[in-house]
């Protein structure tokens, strides 16, 4: 419990950190947001009055306080374009982002835990000569180059997915449930999650590889062998089990920076995710919804950051001896 | 050979290696560096690529000449804020219905009244531009407003206030197995992309929704907030308006059946008998009386307070008559007032404006659930960086000939084109690709696309700094102006989608256009500069240009 209470401080200074440097930094970017509206009719009395409606002409110590003790309500106040409350955007985009970037990485890793422990037992086979450089290739290549490449052959040249969005245009659902869940909806989700997911299954892979030959030089393995034990039950119930534990802290930290990491893939398939909402409020310097983008996505990575840690302490209790020392 | 001969040769032979030098010292100080601020290579390809262009052609005069690119914010930031800062800038304006008139760039862009804060940022100031300026605003007669406009034009070309490079011409594309080729209507200077394609394409089988592409996601559904393109083509539909601007890039009468000058000032419209709001309350004098009076009400719509300045009342004079009072004379009210304002429901905005006025954010905060408007289509829903759905309006008079009106925002140009030839969206509006894959493609599949191209209102310039030397002088704008190749700009940067421009009138706007001013640039070409500085006592040493005799250099270079 204490263990716990001590994770929750530190991920709290953390996202407090977060919060006040992303307030900073927006406020230290050149230019101010109002420069968005030029117009022949923009007048100097226009942008200051502009200035007063976004609060910026204030002191930045008063602007600070107030949206500290704003995000302490949960308030993360209304984008300065789009008009509308932050977290209301955010909510739109977050279904989307969560999606894809759990559908992905479940694929990557169940793909990558899988691959990574035969390649571990093939070692010194053609099919690790060959699957070792394609998934080192897979993880260097930029991820907008394979999903044109993936667009290129299976959208517009063979035209079995769609080229973009997450849905067909203008189409109905009774609910969010409902769209989420719609064939329509998965059927657009493939390209991007299979983008995604190939580009993540590397470290999964790599790590699993590893991590396998390593423990399967153990002594309890050599253990098992003569005990007469196969080579599945060896491997399944023996090895990967304890070469799961690095991996599972992967995935955890994976969730959380993939929340954010998107933008790229977000931008090739316009898929309406979290990435998006964010490069575009950057641009447009909407100081709120950036600043509400950034401490979400930025909650989503401490908070898995969290759950690694306490995981790896609950799969192997040597990590929370170890702390009590 | 004579002595007097002999001992001129011998004293010119001596005085040789020194000539320079004596030319160096009854000439001015070298210009400084300059330094050409543009949009990062990423973000405005073309206007990158026109800019190096640029650079190339004044240090061939003997410019030392820095291309900077910045991040938009901070171009922006330096541009509009620091205006004794820069040199030159890369800049554009783009093309909008409302610049169907000229009076919005003629008197906003060089009028000495908005050098201090408004958009004449390259601080152009001449009284016989205002003088003129202001004249074609008040000019009623059409005949001689035009004759107005050509005026304003040459007095441009003689100054040079900005290096004008090119307009673009759009591409367009649209499936022309879903729509009736013909129904397409193009509008002088935005192509397809207008309200009276929206209304007017029409479904030949049962795909009957329009489903348009966008780069840019639409921000907000308000109507009395301009946030973006993309959001106006949505209030375009949504809202009606008095008066349209047409195809042909004059305002018709839309709302108003009939729009009657009554005097210099006063300006009668007739309201369309049987218009309804899409919840099915009628269209009334009162509301429209409203929609023009809430933006000037405190500062409730500073996006569209400045439109309504000029009117000293609107008054309902019968059930259907709308009486508007100027308190000048206004040539351009019906396109930039009466073709641009929203009619709202008062019974909808007329709370919210008395609940906003105590508020400290304004009516642009306010967020309707689902916008009402009176427009040919309705507003059903947006989904943030996803989509926009309208559907017709059955009730209109205008009733759309397609069933949905559907944007779509792709971010990705080549999954534009996917989407296009798979037949996701049916009509590309908003193409900013390699002309020749879009081209390529329509000669592949002629039975099915349809392509469109046209000159935009729009063009892309070099803004000079009239506020710092060597800007400040007319000759040096007008020899830097003359060493910019514009056909070859447009040829390279635009791959051949963009035509020469030299005026802040586009062709496309064939009424008020000076015919030929692109070719009438004041030196014509580098060559032509160099004869335009050397005249006007400029000179090159030691490979650098030198401001005339007896001008130094004191103003500081840009950092």
């Amino acid at each position: 419990m204490k263990r716990v209470l001590g994770r929750l401080g530190h991920a709290l200074f953390v996202l407090w950190a977060i919060a006040s440097l992303t307030f900073l930094l927006f406020r230290l970017m050149p230019g101010d947001p109002t420069l968005n509206f030029l117009s022949e009719s923009f007048s100097d009395e226009m942008r200051l009055a502009l200035l007063n409606a976004f609060g910026l002409d204030k002191p930045l110590h008063e602007q600070y306080l107030l949206y500290m003790w704003s995000l302490l309500q949960g308030d993360f106040g209304v984008s300065f374009l789009q008009k509308r409350p932050v977290l209301d955007i955010l909510l739109e985009a977050l279904p989307n982002t969560a999606a894809l970037t759990v559908s992905a990485l479940v694929v990557a890793y169940a793909f990558g835990i899988i691959a990574g422990a035969y390649l571990a037992f093939a070692r010194g086979t053609v099919v690790e000569g060959i699957a070792i450089p394609a998934a080192l290739i897979t993880r260097a290549a930029p991820e907008f180059w394979l999903g044109m490449i993936l667009l290129a052959w299976l959208s517009f040249g063979l035209g079995i997915f769609p080229a973009s969005g997450a849905n067909v245009a203008g189409s109905e659902f009774t609910s969010e449930w409902a769209r989420l869940t719609s064939a329509d909806f998965l059927w657009h989700l493939v390209l991007p999650a299979l983008t995604l997911a190939l580009y993540l299954q590397g470290l999964p892979l790599l790590l699993m590889r590893a991590t396998m030959l390593e423990v399967l030089n153990d002594e309890f393995i050599v253990m098992a062998r003569m005990k007469g034990l196969s080579r599945w039950a060896i491997v399944m119930r023996h090895a990967a089990r304890n070469a799961l534990l690095p991996v599972a802290t992967a995935f955890a930290l994976g969730l959380g920076q993939s929340f954010g990491g998107n933008v790229v893939i977000e931008t090739v398939f316009s898929w309406p995710g979290l990435g998006r909402v964010l490069v575009s409020a950057v641009q447009g310097a909407d100081y709120p919804l950036a600043q509400g983008a950034f401490i979400m996505i930025a909650g989503v990575l401490v908070l898995m950051n969290m759950v690694a840690d306490l995981l790896y302490a609950w799969l192997d209790p040597r990590v929370s001896v170890g702390a009590k020392r | 050979m004579n002595r007097r001969t002999l001992l001129l040769a011998a004293t010119s032979l001596t005085a040789l290696p020194h000539l320079e030098a004596l030319a160096q010292a009854g000439q001015g100080d070298p210009v400084r560096p300059l330094v050409l601020l543009t949009r990062p290579q990423a973000g405005a390809p073309a206007a990158y690529q026109a800019a190096e262009l640029i650079a190339q052609e004044w240090r061939k005069l003997g410019l030392q000449v820095e291309l900077r690119p910045m991040p938009n914010q901070a171009h922006s930031q330096v541009v509009w804020n620091e205006r004794q800062r820069w040199d030159a800038t890369m800049w554009q304006m783009v093309g909008r219905p409302e610049r169907g008139d000229p009076d919005e760039l003629v008197f906003n862009l060089f009028h000495s009244a908005n050098i201090a804060t408004g958009f004449n940022f390259v601080g152009y100031n001449n009284p016989e531009y205002d003088v003129l300026a202001q004249a074609q605003r008040v000019e009623m007669d059409q005949p001689r407003r035009q004759q107005i406009v050509r005026q304003v034009q040459e007095l441009v070309n003689r100054d040079q206030p900005y290096a004008f490079l090119v307009h673009p011409v759009n591409l367009q594309a649209f499936n022309k197995q879903v729509f009736a080729e013909a129904s397409a209507v193009n509008q002088a200077g935005l192509g397809i992309r207008n309200f009276w394609n929206w209304i007017g394409l029409t479904p030949t089988g049962r795909q009957r929704d329009i489903i348009v592409n966008s780069t840019e996601p639409v921000k907000a559904t308000n109507p009395f907030y301009i946030s973006g393109a993309p959001d106006s083509w949505v209030t375009d539909l949504v809202w009606d308006r008095m008066m349209r601007v047409g195809p042909d890039g004059l305002p018709r009468p839309w709302a108003a059946e009939t729009v009657t000058q009554v005097d210099a000032t006063t300006i009668d419209c007739v309201l369309r008998a049987g218009m309804t709001f899409h919840d099915g309350a009628p269209v009334t004098v009162d509301d429209v009386v409203f929609s023009f009076e809430a933006p000037g009400m405190g500062n409730e719509s500073p996006m569209y307070r400045p439109f309504v300045q000029n009117i000293e009342s609107v008054s309902a004079t019968d059930a259907r008559t709308v009486r508007f009072k100027l308190k000048n004379p206004d040539a351009a009210f019906r396109i930039s007032v009466l073709a641009k304002l929203n009619i709202v429901s008062k019974a909808t905005w007329a709370p919210v404006l008395a609940d906003y006025q105590n508020r400290p954010q304004n009516l642009e905060s306010y967020v309707e659930e689902r916008p009402i408007g009176s427009g040919p289509y309705r507003f059903v829903r947006s989904r943030v960086n996803e989509e926009v759905v309208l559907e017709a309006n059955p009730n209109h008079w205008a009733k759309p000939k397609a069933d949905r009106w559907i944007m779509r925002i792709i971010t990705n140009i080549e999954a534009t084109l996917g989407a296009f030839r798979r037949g996701e969206i049916n009509v590309i509006a908003d193409y900013t690709g390699d002309p020749d894959l879009l081209k390529g493609m329509a000669q592949s599949q002629a039975t099915m696309i349809a392509i469109r191209e046209g000159v935009d209102i729009g063009f892309q310039f070099v803004g000079m700094n009239n506020r710092r030397p060597p800007f400040s002088d007319p000759a040096f704008r007008r020899a830097m102006s003359a060493a910019v190749n514009r056909e070859m700009m447009a040829g390279a940067a635009w791959n051949g989608q963009a035509v020469p421009s030299n005026s802040l009138v586009s062709p496309a706007l064939s009424a008020w256009h000076l015919p030929g001013i692109e070719g009438r640039v004041p030196g014509a070409n580098l060559e032509g500069a160099r004869r335009l500085l050397q005249e006007a006592g400029y000179r090159i040493v030691n490979g650098r240009l030198h401001y005339p005799p007896g001008v130094r250099e004191t103003t500081p270079a840009f950092q």
